[in-house]
């Protein structure tokens, strides 16, 4: 697969391949955008954009 | 370097004051007023309890989110616009901003606007104030990220609890930060700290 490549220790890459054999991943990479993706949906958290606009639509702030 | 390119390329920066509803952006608003800068404000939201002394908006702004028409904005170069911090994501990148954000601790903003919605018979929604604290936190840091990271923004941070405390050495960080000699003393008379209301106990700046 090609991409942007991201360095990390050894003894981390160690870990990330140990736990995506035991997790069943197909492969390092596929654990790692599962991992980054999951986190990166926390801090998108559309619920809660969405909250802030219902709310401010409330006080009139936005139209 | 990119932020020196930006002043070149698109020159006289639209001053914004901005944060959170709530967070005392009209008394920002108010004090530049009084400094003799030029506001922007089309006073079709007029004052009423909740801003005594009125909202100081442009309802054009809070359109920012909903049209690709932005080039009025390039007509405001040097002139103060107010816009809530969740609009500034939508401003167009042809032109640099100054921008005065006021941070104030997310309880009494919340506080502030629950009491708001409750005069004005709205529910805005159904989330938890818990809820919306982690929401406004989150939601600050995205805006703490873009302004101090994208070169055509230049942020000076003002906590409101220090400018209620002492608006002549708030007034004059924002003189400072604007390059304007205006009158500090003034604009120190627009801040009154009986109006500070949902006053938490223990401040904490968000």
């Amino acid at each position: 697969m090609f991409g942007t490549k991201v360095k990390v220790e050894k003894s981390l890459y160690n870990k990330i391949k140990m736990y995506s054999d035991i997790a069943g991943y197909s492969s390092v990479e596929e654990f790692v955008h599962h991992a980054l993706e999951k986190e990166i949906e926390q801090f998108e958290g559309a619920d809660s954009e969405e909250e802030i606009r219902e709310k401010l639509k409330g006080l009139g702030y936005i139209s | 370097m990119k932020s020196l390119y930006c002043r070149i390329r698109y020159g006289q920066p639209v001053i914004l004051v901005s944060g959170l509803p709530r967070s005392g952006t009209s008394m920002l608003m108010q004090m530049l007023e009084k400094g003799g800068m030029p506001i922007v404000s089309d006073q079709i939201r007029t004052a009423d309890e909740d801003n005594p002394k009125g909202y100081h908006e442009l309802e054009r702004v809070k359109e920012l989110d909903k049209t690709t028409e932005k080039d009025w904005l390039k007509d405001h170069r040097g002139q103060v616009i107010k816009i809530i911090s969740f609009l500034l994501q939508d401003l167009p990148m042809d032109l640099n901003y100054k921008v005065i954000f006021m941070r104030r601790n997310l309880d009494e903003v919340l506080r502030s606007q629950n009491k708001m919605l409750e005069r004005n018979g709205e529910k805005g929604t159904d989330a938890s104030d818990e809820k919306m604290r982690r929401n406004y936190e989150l939601h600050l840091r995205k805006v703490y990220y873009r302004l101090n990271r994208t070169p055509n923004f230049r942020p000076l941070y003002l906590d409101y609890a220090e400018v209620v405390a002492d608006p002549h050495h708030e007034a004059g960080r924002i003189c400072e930060f604007l390059g304007r000699d205006m009158d500090v003393k003034t604009m120190a008379t627009a801040v009154q700290s009986g109006l500070y209301r949902n006053r938490h106990s223990k401040t904490a700046r968000a």
